[in-house]
């Protein structure tokens, strides 16, 4: 099987520009089917930029840009339709419907792009939350009444409802706490073997690299710095990547400056 | 050929029933396959049902995902059949895989009964002690507002003099042009429609004693205070609900300042001080339309217009006119910044609320105006 058939994702040469300030400047990615990558870099490094850029959501300044062989930027609106309905996306706030109850949120795209027979749907909507670690009776809470967690998972739900071949993630672990972060990547690992789903999310958790992302994505400086595994990229001599992976240590044994000064004084 | 268009099967393999199921198993196809596996025809709750099977033969499919294997289970289960107990055989190890992990999850995915709706009689009388509850918070609240004012009296150096200007600045002068134009038109339709029926009379005079009553009593300031309802109100919850849903209004308090004086004063103030200047504006623009018209229409020159209007409009009428205003101002103002702190932590109910704080709003000023109607018709006023 050649590379080239195999790509779920493939951005090549892509430049964005936002008035002066060149966010990418000719980046290139692809990404197979199967894969669990994990995309990082510093702020403003365009790892957010890129994914909107991905999904059809927001148009690069130039370069092109395929998703399931489908060209985001060039493609007729039937075609776009279509290719919708393969992927998933779960956004950083989750992007739940406040109108829609969790299980009013899971069945819209159900209900919109199939014909799921009336008596299953139920049923299908609590598989998609059992899936995500919600159980059913989650379903009749309002966005409103979910902590953070219980959103992001809600929000996989409805990411995961159509069965997408691809799934997109922005920052899921943020802002939760190390427990319930730790069985996201759990979730997700397991969506990734276990259901073969492609994953591409874009995090800042360096345990979530560690643990379960097979491939690591760095950009910065417009393009990619780095690719491979995360031990690869940790080896890559670039003083980001360096402070990057080192922050946990630099935290725990560092000497606090101010705290050095005021025993001096003292 | 048949066999494709057969996605499954039962067959008898050694004393036991075997569902074999073929071709690709996919959420796009789940109604053709319901049919294919459900009533009335269907292999496992058709009319010729057989024993429900307890093997599942994989070998012929194609594909299957989560939402097909669930569709199997579930029907396998309502015919009878165990899901947690069923065999699979020759199954392509990523099938296998996939409908391990729907089988692993079936018991959650039981669909609990639906929830007992509320009955006619129960939802109007919830409405009812729910309007209630919402009046009882107004009251509560309108309390609140006025301690919080005459707190300003006794100490005047804590008024928010930049707030309150920027609020004078939204609130009053950005206004001028919507009133202004909506009074104007409002005085040009009362001359014209006056004048058709004076002119029968040749009492073509008499247009100027009616507009210019009519619109300084009455039309400016319910018109005004309309608008104002719509524009401030609105835009008082919006803006208090937005500031509530960042947690602004939490660290105002966290800070140790008084959310009351900070926000609700100024806006309360804000729009009692110019509801009045307002409605001034509506009176003058609402009389300059009627004038035009009766200029064009009805052949009353300006100055007679003028001449006319001293000795028509009572200054009575023109205050009670003008003092209304500020009553107006502080219902619609109480109800804009209270619907905005009582906005609960959902975007939703920001739009619920400010929808809520606009018919509030026009309701109360209408209300107050019918009560001043009645109060002055018994003071002979």
């Amino acid at each position: 099987m050649n590379a080239q058939a195999d790509a779920v994702i493939e951005v090549e040469g892509v430049v964005t520009r936002f008035g002066a300030q060149t966010v990418h400047d000719g980046l290139s990615l692809q990404v197979r089917r199967g894969e669990l990558v994990a995309l990082i870099g510093g702020s403003g490094s365009g790892k957010s930029v890129l994914l909107r850029e991905i999904l059809g959501l927001q148009r690069p300044t130039a370069g092109t840009v395929r998703l399931l062989g489908t060209d985001m930027w060039n493609a007729s609106d039937d075609e776009l339709a279509a290719t919708r309905k393969r992927f998933g996306m779960m956004f950083q706030e989750g992007a739940l419907f406040s109108s829609l109850d969790v299980a009013g949120n899971v069945a819209t795209p159900l209900l919109e792009h199939t014909d799921t027979p009336a008596e299953l749907l139920p049923r299908l909507v609590n598989l998609r939350l059992a899936l995500a670690g919600l159980s059913a009776d989650v379903g009749a809470k309002m966005p409103a009444q979910l902590s953070g967690g219980m959103k992001k998972r809600a929000a996989l739900a409805r990411a995961l409802a159509l069965e997408p071949e691809v799934l997109f993630l922005d920052e899921p672990t943020s802002g939760l706490d190390p427990i319930t972060a730790r069985a996201f990547d759990q979730l997700l690992a397991f969506l990734n073997k276990d259901l073969g789903l492609t994953v591409l999310m874009v995090t800042h958790d360096l345990d979530t690299l560690l643990s379960i992302a097979r491939r690591v994505v760095v950009l910065g400086r417009g393009t990619v710095i780095a690719d491979g595994t995360a031990d690869a990229v940790m080896a890559v001599q670039d003083p980001w990547i360096q402070s990057y992976f080192s922050s946990r240590q630099t935290v725990s044994t560092a000497t606090d400056p101010g705290r050095t000064a005021q025993a001096d004084g003292a | 050929m048949a066999e494709a268009q057969r996605s499954c099967w039962i067959e008898e393999h050694d004393g036991q029933s075997v569902l074999f199921v073929g071709g690709a198993w996919r959420l796009s196809a789940l109604r053709k396959l319901s049919q294919q596996l459900r009533a009335p025809h269907g292999v496992l709750l058709g009319v010729a049902r057989q024993t429900a099977p307890a093997v599942i033969d994989g070998s012929g499919l194609h594909d299957i995902d989560t939402a097909a294997a669930l569709l199997l289970l579930d029907a396998l289960a309502e015919a009878g059949g165990d899901p947690a107990t069923v065999a699979l055989r020759h199954f392509d190890p990523r099938h296998g895989r996939v409908f391990e992990v729907v089988r692993g999850r079936f018991a959650e995915t039981a669909v609990a009964p639906a929830r007992h709706r509320l009955s006619a009689l129960a939802d109007i009388g919830k409405k009812a002690s729910d309007l209630g509850t919402l009046l009882l918070g107004h009251v509560e609240f309108f309390g609140r507002t006025l301690v919080e004012l005459s707190r300003l009296l006794l100490r005047p150096h804590t008024l928010r003099v930049h707030e309150l200007f920027a609020q004078l600045g939204q609130v009053g002068v950005n206004a001028i042009p919507v009133v202004a134009l909506v009074t104007f038109l409002i005085g040009v339709v009362m001359a014209y429609m006056l004048g058709l029926q004076a002119e029968k009379y040749g009492a073509n005079i008499f247009v100027v004693d009616g507009v210019a009553l009519g619109i300084t009593r009455e039309f400016s300031p319910l018109i005004v205070a309309t608008i104002m309802a719509g524009r401030s109100g609105a835009a008082f919850t919006a803006q208090l609900g937005t500031m509530k849903l960042t947690e602004e209004i939490d660290a105002i308090r966290t800070l140790g300042l008084s959310a009351p004086q900070v926000l609700v004063v100024p806006r309360v103030l804000a729009l009692v001080l110019t509801l009045p200047l307002l409605v001034f504006v509506g009176n003058v623009a609402g009389l300059a339309g009627a004038m035009v018209m009766s200029n064009l229409t009805l052949d009353i020159t300006p100055q007679t217009f003028m001449e006319r209007l001293h000795v028509a409009l009572a200054p009575r009428h023109y205050v009670i006119g003008l003092g209304k205003s500020p009553v107006f101002a502080l219902f619609i103002a109480i109800i804009g910044c209270r619907m905005g702190l009582s906005v609960s932590r959902d975007t939703r109910s920001i739009g619920i609320n400010t929808t809520s704080t606009v018919v509030q709003g026009i309701v109360a000023v209408i209300l107050l105006d019918a009560m001043f109607a009645v109060i002055f018709q018994e003071l002979d006023l």
